[in-house]
């Protein structure tokens, strides 16, 4: 998949420790933005891009042509990725920031709402200082890549609807009128009586980089290799499927247990290439899954399902595939199409009506933070080879350590 | 409304030959519905004014309204096609107080109820939307008034019965036989709870077949007698089933359906409009 590429887009921001701070704000503080130019009926959303790389770049062209929208700043932490973008989407030189500062110095500016495609790690901190800002927030998944990042993201959230702002995390299955249909007929009973189901996320892996990674900059423009920045690729890549799994069963695990580890992978980085995890939920209904970055002979590049059995019928679902309920009261549901493009275009234009409507509800944030925290639930049992609870990980939040001493602040 | 316009004697039982009996009965329905209208929301309708026809069907007033359809951001069970909006219905209607019985469908269609699940009593399950809309022309026909399908947003108003939260008339356990308490089987209808305007059933029991095409999204304005896309793929259906969670059967949770599918757990009730 695309946003799987190396070519994730540095960026900025300062310590992460100032999240705490924001989530120590008042609560139930209603309080609506200024009405700003841009978000008038018949003018343009102003855009700020937090996130340059290969990922922001692809879904800046799609918000272009797929809505009211207009970027007037970005932010990246490396200049020259900076400079392209703003080339590419008309952005006046002293709106085009970079460094860790980037994209505070870009929050501060005029703007109706930020498009956050930085890494993983820095979504948690990006989306409170935008919300912080009083901005509106599209941002990618995952939310973030550790439970302390989770809580803070989930703050993010809360602040973002007491202050009328429209907070939407970019799930594409979520977006999917097949998949919305899926879920709502499994929640609803239409597969009876759940008994376990699987889900798996398989797609090809970075190729070798064999040079000295000491550099925080390479390690930067390189995250999707590193665990603490990339939150390893079962919460990277496999939120995708265990998202979609959740979604489902509707609630979360009581523990895991997993293997995992790095066989095929070459070069450098430590994420792993191979995840195989046993979700338990309540009522001892079971999860199997089964992730890989292995190999890229995968047809079409990337295979992402969930599947559940129930006790009238099983629902099927694939990302880029097949959507459909048999059984007791099917669901003859459909193709996705091309999932990857066309749930991105959904999402980019629900934002715009969100954002004109001034529904700040944020109905993507709780699922989003929670099956984020399955597939760090997953990752933690994997690594350590043996079973987690949910309970001790809440307890335990754990925090991965980017290592970005040595980075231009 | 109920005590000014509808005194004791209003609740007119129609027999099968007593066409006259009801239409003189429906003046004053109607009287009382335009009244209701002008009135506003609060002056409701409900089990006072209700009428009872040949078949045995009681039929109670729901008058011209505005009410605000869909659910709740934080309410528990919330599906993203319940977008909450105020709709307006400009005309009142009369809706059954239960849904179509198996005793009710024998007595209109003259064959019996094509459900596996056997009893008088229980709703009518195994039609499909056609079969539904059939048994309103059949039954329009012997009365002489008309009879259809309520639109999703009548259906909504009824269940609602002025309420604004997930359940009408009581918590889940007390209002709906849904799959927790069911023991996946029909039951017979009015055995529990009725809403605040006299209505059973409209939470669980047997999944009922409204007029609309199922669209994903309600719109966010507000909109004036809503009645769904102008054409679809699946109808829309409400209220959950005894087959289904308890989340399905909230006020505003919809399910899509294929038209032609005939399931055990779907049946429908009727409305009655005013002429």
């Amino acid at each position: 998949m695309k946003d799987n590429a190396d070519a994730g887009g540095g960026v900025s921001v300062g310590r992460r420790g100032f999240i705490s701070g924001v989530a120590g704000l008042a609560a139930f503080n209603i309080m609506r933005p200024a009405v700003a130019l841009g978000t008038e009926q018949n003018s343009k959303i102003e855009l700020g891009m937090i996130g340059c790389g290969g990922r922001g770049t692809w879904i800046a062209s799609l918000f272009n042509e797929n809505g009211p929208y207009q970027f007037v700043a970005c932010a990246d932490y490396f200049p020259a990725r900076a400079a392209k973008f703003g080339e590419k989407f008309s952005i006046p030189e002293d709106r085009r920031f970079s460094t860790m500062s980037g994209a505070k110095r870009l929050l501060e500016g005029k703007l109706d709402a930020v498009v956050i495609e930085s890494p993983p790690f820095l979504h948690p901190e990006h989306a409170a200082d935008s919300v912080a800002a009083g901005k509106h927030v599209f941002v990618a998944k995952p939310i973030a890549v550790d439970v302390p990042g989770c809580l803070a993201f989930a703050e993010a959230g809360k602040r973002a609807t007491e202050k009328g702002l429209v907070l939407l995390v970019d799930f594409q299955a979520r977006a999917n009128p097949l998949f919305r249909e899926a879920a709502k007929r499994v929640q609803n009973g239409d597969i009876g009586k759940l008994v376990c189901g699987e889900a798996f996320n398989h797609a090809g892996g970075a190729g070798p980089v064999d040079v000295d990674d000491s550099d925080p900059e390479f390690r930067l423009q390189r995250w999707g290799r590193y665990r603490a920045m990339s939150g390893d690729f079962i919460t990277e890549q496999a939120v995708h499927a265990l998202d979609m799994a959740t979604w489902f069963v509707d609630c979360e695990p009581l523990e895991a247990e997993g293997r995992g580890g790095r066989k095929a992978r070459l070069g450098k980085g430590d994420n792993y290439d191979h995840f195989s995890v046993r979700y338990v939920f309540p009522d001892d209904v079971l999860l199997t899954f089964s992730g890989t970055q292995v190999t890229r002979a995968m047809p079409g590049g990337y295979e992402i399902a969930a599947r559940w059995f129930g006790s009238r019928g099983f629902v099927d679902t694939l990302y880029n595939g097949p959507v459909s309920i048999r059984g007791d009261m099917p669901y003859r549901g459909g193709e996705t199409g091309n999932l990857y493009t066309e749930g991105a275009v959904a999402n980019i234009r629900d934002f715009a009506d969100l954002v004109r409507a001034r529904e700040a509800s944020n109905p993507t944030v709780a699922p989003s933070v929670r099956s984020t925290l399955v597939t760090i639930l997953g990752r933690m049992a994997a690594y350590r080879r043996s079973a987690v609870t949910w309970k001790q990980m809440m307890e335990e939040k754990e925090r991965l350590d980017p290592g970005l001493k040595g980075l231009k602040a | 409304m109920r005590g000014a316009c509808f005194s004791g004697g209003m609740s007119a039982r129609v027999t099968a030959g007593g066409r006259a009996n009801v239409r003189r009965a429906w003046f004053w329905v109607c009287a009382g519905i335009a009244w209701g209208g002008a009135m506003g929301w609060g002056s409701a309708g409900g089990d006072g004014a209700a009428v009872t026809n040949s078949v045995g069907m009681r039929l109670v007033l729901v008058p011209a309204g505005e009410f605000r359809m869909g659910s709740a951001a934080g309410e528990d069970g919330r599906h993203e096609d319940e977008m909450r909006h105020v709709v307006r219905l400009t005309r009142g209607f009369r809706i059954g107080a239960m849904e179509v019985t198996q005793r009710q469908w024998e007595a209109v269609m003259g064959v019996q109820s094509p459900g596996k699940v056997k009893g008088l009593d229980l709703p009518v399950t195994g039609v499909g939307w056609a079969d539904a809309v059939r048994f309103c022309s059949k039954l329009s026909e012997k009365e002489g008034h008309r009879y259809r399908l309520p639109t999703e947003a009548e259906w909504e108003m009824a269940c609602r019965a002025g309420s604004d939260g997930a359940f009408s008339g009581g918590a889940a356990d007390e209002v709906a036989w849904h799959v927790g308490n069911s023991g996946e089987a029909p039951h017979p209808v009015g055995g529990l709870r009725p809403n605040a305007w006299g209505l059973h059933d409209m939470h669980g029991n047997a999944m009922e077949w409204c007029a609309d095409w199922y669209a994903e999204r309600l719109g966010r304005e507000a909109t004036v007698d809503p009645a769904g896309p102008a054409q679809g793929e699946a109808r829309v259906a409400r209220g959950g089933s005894f087959r289904h969670t308890a989340r399905a059967a909230r006020s505003a949770a919809r399910q899509a359906i294929t038209p032609s599918y005939q399931y055990d757990h779907v049946g429908f009730r009727v409305v009655m409009e005013c002429e």
